[in-house]
């Protein structure tokens, strides 16, 4: 009787267990699919255009959608276009006609607004030409109306007499659209006045060739800052800079204040004056910004990557940004890779709480540890201001020297801390970068080197494996993280020791990981090359 | 992106139903009246073992396949000795 009752009871029990399983999975399922339904939405690679390719090179297969047949059906003598059947490219040679004709009435004035027409600037007098929103030419100033069809020039003339709905139109467009813009861009620009920035931006293309005092508080280095544009708070134009600093491609952004200890004090960009300078008082902001290198080829360093790519990009990001806050009415200048800085990177890196500086003299970040480079902008646009973050980097580098074991030329320290360093007054780890850089020159590929960034545990791809354990290491207050992370680098993931990076004899001009296969010449040009991998 | 996560949600629902009803038949067959705290334990030992999988995988398909065939043994190692131990819990004073 005993016994029948503990059976039922234990059939009970098993029952019951599947009831609250199923009820759970069923639960967690439903919550899962929620979740699933809510990170695809809101998954930026799903934005259209920026999806991930993976091993493709167009989103499209369109090896499937190929017609027969040509592009187009040709239905009679087929001839080559003229520039200035395109209403775009025909306003050069207005402009010049415009000219001639004006200058004969003497009434000619060149225009300073934003007008419309697209042409080739490199072809027009200074005074015809000026940076456009749209990235085109200015027509001169219209105030006495459209020239008449015969006193234009060839080939506009026989142009026009051709095509007189053509004249029509063009002066439709000179004598009444543009007036018509001007009046309502006096009336309601300043409503417009973020996304003339942002187009401005966009548009920019310059060199740095004048001090401080006279290029940053020029457009393009011609059109003049215009008059501040007040923000509601200094909160509002931070999360305004940010935001644009991001679509100009920006993977991370932080803001601080100047600091003249960390400005180079000889050789301002721009300036005749080589030697020694004061901080400009316009330089009251740093825009700290930085982006991730290619993936693939940043692992294949240091003889088959490059700086170059994020420099470039980061670069881009930096003028940029430049632009938009000059557009906005305040002084700025850009300090990125490819434009030269001249203030030194790291402290602000560190102070616009974008990461902590690492045993490898650079910072390593939450988001890409060391894997990033920088460009920054100063400026009198007050903004909210980040602090510091830590996130255990100082204590994870006392116990690892991964980077200081994998440095082919030795060039960073395997103390234990850096108690003992002093760099202009500041304690921070220091390397040797004279021995660094005269790696960079024995290295193959795009000169330098970048195994320290790419080496460094906090680097690793930011998928569900390496984020997690950078959390746990960033949460952990004893420090066990710090040895189990460094302990699993060192013996999961395998790596040449260091000699091996150098040329040959010595070395074998050895990579961190394999070269991508799209940077590997023996799979793409008919070539004979030598591998030094495989000995002299 | 989300057609691709419903496939992959459902597919996994229904072999966690196939693993499941398999494993009450398994227990059925071997005479295992299993308690739910023994069942639990089989159902993290389960998900320990479809962790470190993923996690394994997840490192050679990043390109780090050294790492994640090392993790894979480490791994199998682990959980076979974990199993073991949890059968023994699971048919300690039982008789076929």
């Amino acid at each position: 009787m005993a016994e029948k009752s503990k059976k039922d009871g234990e059939a009970h029990s098993r029952r019951e267990f599947l009831k609250i399983g199923g009820a759970v999975a069923a639960g967690l399922q439903v919550g899962a699919v929620a979740g699933a339904g809510m990170a695809a939405g809101k998954d930026p690679s799903t934005h259209t255009g920026w999806q991930h390719l993976g091993d493709n090179t167009q989103f499209v297969d369109r090896s499937k959608l190929i017609r027969k047949g040509p592009a187009y059906e040709i239905t009679g003598e087929t001839i080559r276009p003229r520039r200035y059947e395109s209403a775009f490219g025909r306003q050069r040679l207005i402009a010049r006609d415009m000219t001639q004709y004006r200058e004969m009435i003497n009434s000619f004035d060149a225009g300073e607004d934003r007008q419309e027409g697209i042409g080739n600037p490199s072809d027009l007098p200074e005074r015809e030409t000026s940076p456009e929103t749209s990235g085109g030419v200015r027509s001169p100033r219209d105030a006495k109306g459209f020239p008449p069809l015969e006193t234009f020039t060839e080939p506009m003339l026989s142009y026009y007499k051709a095509r007189p709905d053509l004249y029509d139109l063009d002066k439709l467009r000179v004598e009444e659209i543009m007036p018509k813009k001007r009046k309502d861009q006096e009336k309601y620009e300043e409503f417009y006045t973020l996304i003339n920035a942002w187009s401005d931006s966009w548009s920019t293309h310059e060199r740095i060739t004048e001090p401080p005092e006279v290029s940053d508080f020029k457009i393009e280095g011609r059109r003049k800052i215009g008059k501040p544009m007040p923000f509601k708070s200094p909160e509002l134009a931070s999360k305004l800079i940010k935001k644009v600093a991001h679509h100009f491609g920006a993977s991370m952004v932080g803001i601080t204040t100047i600091e003249p200890d960390w400005c180079y004090n000889y050789d301002l960009r721009g300036s005749k004056n080589r030697e020694s300078y004061e901080v400009p008082k316009h330089w009251k902001y740093v825009i700290a910004f930085g982006v991730p290198h290619q993936w693939e080829q940043v692992n294949s360093n240091p003889n088959s990557g490059t700086s170059y790519d994020a420099y470039a990009r980061i670069s881009i990001a930096a003028r940029r940004m430049e632009t938009f806050v000059k557009s906005l009415g305040y002084p700025a200048r850009r300090h990125s890779p490819m434009d030269g800085y001249d203030l030194i990177a790291v402290p602000y890196l560190v102070k616009a709480g974008l990461g902590e500086q690492g045993r490898h003299g650079i910072v390593i970040t939450p988001e890409t540890g060391s894997n990033f480079r920088v460009a920054f902008v100063t400026t009198n646009l007050e903004m909210e201001i980040d602090q510091p973050i830590e996130f255990g980097v100082k204590e994870f580098c006392e116990h690892c020297q991964i980077c200081a074991d994998i440095c082919p030329s030795g060039s960073i320290s395997k103390a234990d801390n850096n108690e003992e360093m002093n760099t202009r007054g500041y304690r921070h780890w220091e390397i040797n970068q004279t021995s660094c850089y005269n790696f960079w020159m024995q290295s193959m590929g795009g000169m330098g080197c970048r195994l320290c960034l790419i080496a460094c545990p906090y680097s690793r791809k930011s998928n569900w494996v390496h984020t997690g354990v950078r959390k746990l290491d960033t949460h952990d207050p004893t420090g066990l993280m710090d040895n189990v992370m460094t302990s699993m680098q060192k013996r999961l993931f395998d790596a040449p020791e260091a000699h091996e990076y150098l040329p040959p004899p010595d070395g074998r001009f050895a990579n961190y990981r394999e070269a991508p296969e799209w940077l590997q010449v023996k799979n793409y040009l008919d070539i004979e090359t030598s591998d030094p991998s495989l000995g002299e | 992106m989300i057609t691709n996560l419903v496939i992959f949600a459902f597919i996994t629902g229904l072999l966690t139903g196939g693993v499941i009803a398999g494993a009450i038949a398994w227990t059925r067959d071997l005479g295992l009246n299993l308690k739910w705290w023994k069942w639990l334990m089989a159902a993290f030992w389960y998900m320990l073992l479809l962790l470190l999988v993923f996690a394994a995988f997840t490192l050679v398909g990043e390109g780090e396949a050294v790492a994640g065939w090392k993790i894979l043994g480490i791994a199998t190692v682990v959980m076979v000795i974990l199993g073991a131990g949890l059968f023994r819990l699971f048919t300690a004073g039982h008789k076929q």
